[in-house]
């Protein structure tokens, strides 16, 4: 990737107290500290207190259906293993031999009984346990090698097929962290069961992580401006190209994490899936109030505190195509200060036939990827952004960004009392900000609580 | 028999390799489009992933960067066209170098001809000094269309597991 002159180390300005608290002084005014944006201090300090301390996305089990398959994945810029071991389970090991740290899982993907070290030879089973130690004997009599295994993220757990870990070995429990947004999770991964489609898009982008994650907490408000070239042409959901009638939800309060659902009343629409998808879908694991929203959603987008986000998009790649539903699940993981990773993976009801999964993947690869003509244009945007938060004068004039949309006298955004979800729940949703405000408190939070 | 303006098929092929760069350099998609494509035009930039030598083939057979038929290619070269596309407004500046071009195969009754080919694109952004490169193996079938060559079928090869490059919004 090009280094351009945003890319560049520096060291930092005012400390990061300083910064923490000019963030915690502007979210009370309902705005965001701009630096945080572009910051060394910041960054060290996220992989520490976001990355490696809250229940962090890892891979969904589909990807590793058989014993011994593996991925290469991060938790923030940590190595690890995700694997399926000879028992079944899965484990999220850290990928560094314990003798001198090299890495023992040199492929992004594959199936293996075992991890062999390439530098002096231990080997490690895929649990992680180390079975191996080439002249043990003559060298390492002493050496207890159960106490040598493969290191084990503290917290794995799973979620509909969505496997998290933890580094914290205090973290609470993922359902816990999930807290009442597993109300909102229910409609996309209970109703049906989904798997991820071959592997993920993985490119770099010259912008904060945190960028993307704000954007996708529910910022609806830039579809009209950013995406008018993709609209144009007469793509995407037919709610965003106003051929529906729909109403848009903005959930927060729902444990951090935060949603953006279209409605369309009184439709069968479920994401733009046709009836033989539909017919695959189990109902009965949604209570009726949950069932009744997701026939009738169009659009649904979201994110899981930290960098887990999804798009759940009725739509097509062509206006000459039929509308099919195309879940996108996306994590933006931190390179550097100002640069990110963008991991994307495309999912689809499982039960439904082969033809219509690959549409499916053909509209998400049209629509939200590397390539996808809604993505490109975010990107375009969003890289610009680093450069001016790396700026000496946006410490100067204590640059913010707004988030102060729907606040006040006249202004459309509401809260829906009526709404049978838990959160708090604003119709005219792409008019208030409060999606993303819930996602700056909560990092405010996390970047400063004692610990 | 294949009636070329060249001296040999490779070099014939080599021409419409040309000719396409330079339009896709120059930016005129819709050119591209209208006169360098069949209809049936099937495009493809499978994702690739870093595996053992043992693999057969480090290439997806179900995940691309693209995966393209005539009428989402020309949802494309329409959408990049608008004055809204803000990834290539202002553009990005790409230069193809293509090498390494040779006769896999040919099928005179057909009108066809598979030819591969390096590709290496130099591509800069505003004030970039230094380039995103992308780098891969093109594999193409061209068919002779009214005494000229057309793109049938073609399999970008990436080098990269991860993409350098912000977004793809040109056309490899
Ligand atoms: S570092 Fe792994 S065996 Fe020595
Ligand atoms: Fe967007």
């Amino acid at each position: 990737m090009a280094q351009n002159r945003t890319g560049d180390a520096r060291g930092s300005r005012a400390p990061i107290e300083s910064k923490l608290e000019r963030m915690g002084d502007a979210l009370e005014q309902g705005e965001a500290l701009l630096e945080i944006l572009h910051d060394d201090d910041v960054f060290e300090r996220e992989l520490e207190r976001i990355f490696a301390t809250n229940w962090v996305y890892v891979g969904h089990e589909s990807e590793i259906p058989e014993e011994g398959d593996y991925r290469q994945r991060y938790i923030g810029k940590d190595p690890f293993i995700f694997v399926r071991d000879e028992n079944g389970e899965v484990q999220v090991l850290w990928d560094s031999c314990r003798h001198r740290g090299a890495k023992v899982c040199r492929a992004e993907k594959g199936n293996t009984t075992h991890f062999r070290c390439p530098y002096h030879g231990w080997t490690y089973r895929n649990t992680g346990e180390l079975i191996g130690v080439p002249r043990k004997g003559d060298g390492f009599p002493e050496l207890d090698v159960e106490e040598k295994g493969l290191h084990a993220a503290p917290n794995v757990d799973s979620y509909n097929g969505l496997v998290f870990a933890s580094l914290d070995p205090d973290a609470p429990d993922l359902e816990t962290y999930l807290g009442p947004s597993k109300w909102y999770l229910d409609l996309y991964f209970e109703l049906a069961d989904m798997e991820v489609i071959g592997d993920p898009h993985r490119w770099e982008i010259d912008t904060d992580w945190k960028t993307p994650a704000e954007n996708f907490y529910g910022d609806n408000y830039h579809v009209p401006m950013g995406h008018k070239s993709a609209i144009d042409v007469g793509i995407g959901s037919e709610t965003a190209k106003g051929e529906k009638e729909s109403e848009l939800y903005a959930i927060s309060e729902v444990g951090g994490h935060a949603f953006s659902i279209y409605q369309i009343p009184d439709e069968d629409f479920f994401w733009g899936h046709p009836p033989e998808v539909i017919e695959t879908f189990h109902p009965d694991r949604l209570t009726d109030d949950q069932y009744r929203v997701a026939r009738q959603s169009g659009v649904s987008l979201g994110t899981i505190f930290p960098n887990l986000s999804f798009i759940y998009l009725g739509g097509s790649d062509d206006p000459d195509k039929d509308t099919v539903g195309t879940f996108c699940l996306r994590q933006w993981q931190p390179i550097e200060p100002g640069k990110m990773e963008a991991w994307n993976w495309i999912m689809v009801p499982k039960d439904a036939p082969q033809e219509y999964k690959d549409r499916v993947y053909e509209v998400g690869v049209g629509t939200f990827s590397l390539s996808g003509n809604f993505e490109v244009d975010d990107i375009g945007i969003w890289d610009g952004i680093p450069e001016a938060a790396d700026s000496v004068f946006a410490e100067r004039v204590n640059a913010t960004t707004v988030f102060s949309m729907g606040r006040g006298e006249g202004t459309v955004a509401e809260v829906d009392e009526s709404w049978p979800g838990p959160g708090t729940v604003y119709r005219e949703g792409g008019m208030t900000d409060e999606n993303q405000l819930e996602f700056y408190r909560k990092w405010h939070r996390t970047m400063t609580e004692d610990r | 028999m294949w009636e070329l303006e060249a001296n040999s098929l490779r070099e014939s092929c080599e021409n419409f390799l040309y000719r396409e760069a330079q339009l896709l350099d120059d930016r005129d998609l819709l050119e591209w489009h209208e006169t360098l494509i069949t209809d049936d035009v099937e495009y493809r930039v499978p994702v690739r992933t870093t595996k053992e030598r043992s693999a057969e083939t480090e290439f997806s057979e179900e995940s691309f960067h693209m995966i393209e038929d005539w009428g989402s290619l020309k949802v494309r070269v329409e959408r990049m066209e608008n004055d809204f596309a803000w990834s290539e407004d202002p553009p990005s500046r790409n230069r193809r170098f293509v090498s390494n071009v040779r006769v896999a195969d040919e099928d005179p009754d057909a009108g066809e001809v598979s030819i591969r080919s390096n590709l290496l694109v130099h591509r800069l952004r505003a004030n970039d000094t230094e380039p995103d490169l992308l780098s891969a193996e093109r594999r193409d079938t061209l068919r002779r269309v009214d005494g000229s060559w057309r793109l049938a079928d073609r399999t970008v090869l990436l080098d990269h597991t991860v993409v350098g490059t912000p977004s793809l919004s040109i056309i490899l």
